[in-house]
């Protein structure tokens, strides 16, 4: 900006970047934790029936419940206190990380929730590493000679992978590889066998956006002037790709997994019911089933934190990739 | 374009001694680029001899970077080059580009247009000087070594650990100069060096560029700036409209050019117009009451101080410019002065004659200052119904500007630079302004165009006798147009102040 | 390197430029199923009328797609889930829509407090996804009420349009475009007509597309793991989980709903902008 003041270089204060990063993150945190409480809570108030009625036949079986089981149950619970006492008390014991038992198995919640993150993590991961290796893969392809037959190709793919909800994409696939074929076992947590396919079925529906990004990206990168420029000096073609097309194109990348971490999630809950693989998502549809307050938040709750918690590693890693300041207003 | 002599005749005494003349030229013979029939570029006969500069001048849209390209080998793909190129004694057919891929950085260089954009914006600059070395391997020390030394020859020395976007323009253009050369390259292909460049920053190019030269170097340099063309020397190539009109020594073509299109390029230079309007002013009345006045105002961006303590009144029918290098806040002052930005300390009224929008900016680039989906016709309308000012007015003003009522139906983006600068001085003539504020309106656009941008504004401004504030990096273009002057810039960039001279090229500062 | 000439190369192949033939396809595709939306709950027998005696019947002329496990008709089935789905996503949609251009241009325009407030609470919403909040809403009624849906759907999407419409909205608004109409006093009316609506209109536009995609989705989905619509009901995603068991039996049941689901998908897809990639 200043020729005049010729020859100053400023430095960018990193440190100060990263802080704000973090800032804001934490921030975004704690209002989603906020929300989260806020929405579980006005959902159980609002329960018609009687969720410790419910509760009760959960665990008696709708045969044996009678109104005074209930009664001990709403008792138990503290389902009979004022409702605003009823939401201070869980906001307080959640900063206390205490997230109480769950209301089906009596177990903590923090044990039970603690064992599902573990699972729902290496879905996650799996599959965000199907979507990366499937999508990058046919992004790149499709970037050698743009409209050309890889390129219409990847983009009838995209289109397709965007309008099958992922719930048909893991029936299909259930009926293709382990009904048709008897490759894979369907259903089920255990194995390393049993992770294929849910796994698949996410990795494959996120790979859609990451081939498009990754595509748009690696074509506008290759007709930039930079990348023009280290032709001209004289830099070989595979160093060029390296060290400038690579980075430059994850530059735009990395911004949208953060933005995916929302779809993925997403994915997370219906893949994990559809499979029975034993995750958050699939607790919390049953929590939802049972009215299982208690799970129910936690669950959400997690959730939700693991996008800021994507989110954040995102930002991180654009920190990492492209030193130029920047306002944090990209991704989710 | 037989009857044309060879653009140069490579005279034996302007090559170095040791080495056999001709033996290295690089010499062009017939070469065309198209785009399908479309022909972009064509020159006959085109010889780059070792320490005499070459310069190709035109307007934008001559050919000339697509000429350079085309000798480069880096046309995209849709155009297409004829003819052949020869390299010493290596002949090199143009319609393939494969073959010279290993010229690049070693023989052949290119400095790019707009380094700023040429530099990856996420990899260090001293990296990115060293890519460019023939020793280079990736982590090898020795490159890095000489990307140093070579930075601090053009004295960057403190500038290799940094990023790109902390570079200023000038400083940008000298690392890319580095990063293009470090190769080693004899023969280097300038593009449009001048763009988005002040004076200073063009001047030091111009020396490196002359080092080059006098090193035995080849230089090729295309540029719009007569100025540059000058300072380089050597010879000089007019295009228009994809073919040369004239060629010769270029103090010969540049002072008493014998094409008329020449003559013209030559006559649109600020410092050789005689318009009428720059005769007869109307002295402006010192007891009226002033449009604009400015007093004790600063700003600062951050802990960079832009102005400080300045004051300053505008009085109707007064021509103002501000002037600097670029970065210095000329614009951030005007801006001021319309209360446009807010500032620090101080305080800016205007009178009563600037009320109801009768102060009018023009802005630098046209295109963003019109909303760019809708028909200029439909944005115009609007202006014309608040002021009351009539179609007919409408239509008288298009007229005044030399354009076509027509003209309106388009899209901003589907008129030129040149034309939608004169709508907007159309649009800005519409409420009758009291002052005009034209925010480096001309400056990116052509010698031509900006002459008669600047007489369609300067004629409007003179027939409705309202004031002018010009803020410009062109010191000759402020001569020409203001007659008071406030020039802010490295000794006086803290300090501010108010002209009462008549002299017109009083720099304002106390 | 950005000659105007260089530069028509360099630009060419960023981002598919879709022909206008897919989108007169897609308008034609969705005013077909519109058809069967609304023509067809006023012709065809009711929906729920079972007959068991007419078990997984085979498609025939009079019963041009068979009928369920029910012996139910399930074209007439279908019919009613598309409108279900269409008006359903299309009121979720505009009540999105509506809500977050309102806001996003609030925020954009005013800024200050409203702004801080605004984007405090997207900042939280955006990071919950909308499948997590129809599921807490629906978890509100139970049964599947409609009403849940519409609430959750709603409330999850709103958040998309604020904060496209207010960094767009944003840019607009700071440009020199509306500084001279503002030097012109030109006024709100004008900034409102002549720059912001025909900047955001091409946005919205994408927007909505891929938001009915996005609610007739989640609808299905949530259909499918039993915590959204419950049978017998006649809706897409319930339509495909409840056929799913007879797909090497009666193939007729799960081929109809996934048909239409992926048509319904594939044409608003179609239905974006071609200029915006979002």
């Amino acid at each position: 900006m200043a020729d005049h003041r010729a020859d100053v270089v400023v430095v960018t204060p990193r440190r100060k970047e990263l802080a704000r990063v973090l800032a804001h993150r934490g921030g975004q945190g704690l209002g989603v934790a906020v929300l989260v409480s806020v929405l579980c809570f006005l959902v159980v108030r609002t329960l018609p029936g009687d969720a410790a009625y419910r509760i009760a036949a959960g665990r008696y079986g709708y045969d044996l419940v009678d109104q005074e089981a209930a009664d001990a149950v709403r008792a138990e619970l503290g389902l009979d206190r004022p409702a605003w006492r009823q939401l201070a008390d869980w906001l307080l014991d959640l900063f206390q990380l205490d997230l109480g038992r769950s209301l089906v198995t009596s177990r903590p919640v923090v044990e039970e929730v603690g064992y599902y993150l573990l699972g729902t993590l290496q879905l996650a991961a799996v599959s965000l590493a199907i979507a990366i290796v499937i999508g990058a893969g046919a992004g790149v392809l499709a970037a050698r000679r743009p409209g050309g037959p890889m390129d219409r190709l990847a983009t009838a793919w995209v289109a397709s992978v965007r309008a099958v909800p992922p719930f048909l994409l893991g029936l299909l696939l259930v009926v293709v590889l382990s009904a048709q074929l008897g490759l894979l076992p369907a259903v089920g947590h255990g194995g390393a066998a049993s992770i294929v396919l849910p796994a698949l079925t996410l990795g494959i529906g996120l790979s859609g956006l990451v081939a498009r990004i990754t595509r748009d990206a690696v074509v506008e990168v290759r007709a930039s002037a930079y990348v023009q420029f280290a032709q001209t000096k004289g830099l070989p073609e595979r160093w060029v790709l390296v060290r400038h097309v690579v980075r430059n194109a994850a530059v735009v990348l990395v911004p949208y997994l953060g933005v995916q971490a929302v779809i993925l999630i997403e994915g997370v809950v219906v893949v994990e019911s559809l499979f029975s693989w034993q995750g958050l998502g699939h607790a919390m549809v049953h929590a939802v089933f049972w009215r299982d307050v208690p799970v129910l938040q936690a669950t959400a709750l997690v959730l939700a934190l693991l996008i800021v918690a994507v989110n954040t590693l995102v930002d991180l890693a654009v920190l990492w990739l492209d030193p130029r300041p920047r306002r944090l207003e990209v991704a989710a | 374009m037989t009857d044309q002599t060879p653009t140069d005749q490579a005279p034996a005494d302007q090559a170095p001694d040791d080495q056999a003349p001709a033996a290295h030229d690089l010499v062009v013979h017939h070469a065309a680029v198209r785009h399908g029939t479309t022909l972009l570029a064509e020159v006959d006969d085109l010889r780059l001899v070792a320490g005499r500069a070459l310069t190709i001048v035109g307007e934008s849209g001559s050919g000339k970077s697509v000429l350079a390209h085309a000798l480069m080998g880096t046309l995209p793909g849709e155009l297409s080059a004829t003819g052949s190129m020869s390299i010493g004694r290596t002949r090199f057919d143009l319609a393939e580009t494969a073959g010279r891929r290993h010229l690049w950085g070693r023989q052949l260089a290119l400095l790019p247009q707009e380094p700023a954009l040429a530099l990856d914006p996420t990899m260090r600059v001293r990296a990115q000087v060293a890519e460019g070395a023939s020793s280079w391997r990736p982590r090898d020390p020795r490159s890095l070594r000489l990307a140093d030394e070579r930075l601090s020859r053009l004295g960057l020395a403190h500038a290799g650990a940094a990023y790109p976007h902390t570079l200023s323009g000038g400083m940008a253009q000298r690392v890319a100069h580095a990063a293009a050369t470090i190769g080693g390259a004899r023969i280097l292909i300038v593009d449009e060096p001048s763009k988005g460049l002040d004076r200073h920053s063009l001047d030091q190019l111009a020396d490196l560029l002359e080092a080059h030269l006098a090193g035995g170097g080849l230089l090729l340099t295309i540029t719009h700036d007569l100025e540059l063309a000058r300072r380089l020397g050597g010879s000089v190539l007019v295009m228009r409209e994809a073919t040369v009109v004239e060629s010769g020594p270029a103090e010969q073509v540049l002072t008493t050019p014998g094409h008329a299109y020449t003559q013209a390029l030559v006559a649109a230079e600020p410092s050789r117009w005689t318009y009428p309007w720059m005769r007869d002013v109307a002295a402006p009345d010192p007891a009226g009451e002033p449009l604009i006045t400015a007093r004790g105002i600063s700003k600062s961006y951050g802990s960079d101080p832009l102005f400080h303590d300045f004051s300053l009144e505008v009085r109707a029918g007064e021509r103002w410019a501000l002037t600097g290098p670029s970065g210095v806040g000329k614009t951030t002052l005007g801006n001021a002065l319309l209360r446009l930005t807010p500032v620090d300390h101080g305080s800016v009224s205007h009178g009563a004659a600037a009320a109801g929008g009768r102060l009018q900016k023009l802005y630098q680039d046209p295109a963003l200052s019109f909303p760019p989906r809708v028909p200029l016709e439909v944005a115009l309308r609007d202006v014309v119904r608040r002021h009351g000012a009539g179609a007919s007015r409408l239509r008288a003003l298009l007229e005044e500007v030399g354009l076509p009522y027509e003209i309106l139906q388009r899209r901003p983006s589907q008129v030129s630079g040149g034309e939608l600068q004169r709508i907007a001085i159309v649009r800005a003539m519409l409420p009758r302004p009291a002052l005009v504020f034209a925010d480096e309106a001309t400056s990116r656009l052509d010698l031509a165009t900006q002459a008669t941008t600047m007489d369609s504004l300067m004629s409007e401004v003179t027939e409705y006798g309202c004031a002018l504030l010009l803020v410009t990096h062109n010191q000759d273009l402020a001569r020409a147009v203001a007659h008071r002057q406030v020039r802010l810039g490295d000794d006086a960039a803290a300090a501010g102040g108010r002209t009462t001279g008549p002299d017109p090229v009083a720099a304002a500062v106390t | 390197m950005t000659t105007p000439l260089l530069e028509a190369g360099a630009g060419v192949g960023v981002g598919t430029r879709r022909r206008p033939l897919g989108r007169r396809a897609a308008v034609a595709g969705l005013l077909g199923l519109a058809a069967l939306a609304i023509l067809g709950p006023l012709l065809l027998p009711d929906p729920t009328a079972q007959d068991l005696g007419r078990y997984l019947e085979a498609p025939s002329l009079d019963e041009p797609l068979g009928r369920d496990d029910y012996g139910r008709s399930v074209l007439a089935r279908l019919a009613h889930a598309t409108r279900l789905s269409l008006v359903l996503a299309a009121l979720c949609v505009a009540t999105a829509l509506v809500l977050g251009t309102v806001a996003g241009i609030a925020s954009a325009w005013f800024g200050g407090w409203i702004d801080a407030v605004l984007r405090a609470v997207s900042e939280a919403f955006v990071a919950i996804p909308a499948l997590l909040v129809v599921l807490l809403v629906s978890a509100l009624a139970s049964g599947g009420s409609l009403w849940a849906l519409y609430l959750g759907l709603a409330l999850a999407q709103w958040v998309e349009y604020f904060r496209v419409v207010r960094a767009r909205s944003g840019l607009v608004l700071g440009s020199p475009a509306v500084e001279a109409a503002g030097l012109l006093r030109l006024g709100a009316l004008h900034v409102v007509r002549r720059h912001l609506w025909p900047d955001l209109r091409p946005l919205l536009t994408t927007l909505a597309s891929l938001g009915m995609v996005t609610s007739i989705l989640a609808m299905s989905t949530l259909g499918f793991v039993k915590v959204g619509l419950q049978p017998p009901r006649a809706e897409l995603g319930l339509m495909i989980t409840e056929s799913f068991p007879f797909y090497d039996v009666a193939p007729w049941l799960s081929i109809a709903p996934i048909a239409v689901l992926f048509l319904l998908t594939i044409c608003f897809l179609a239905l974006r902008d071609p200029e915006v990639r979002p």
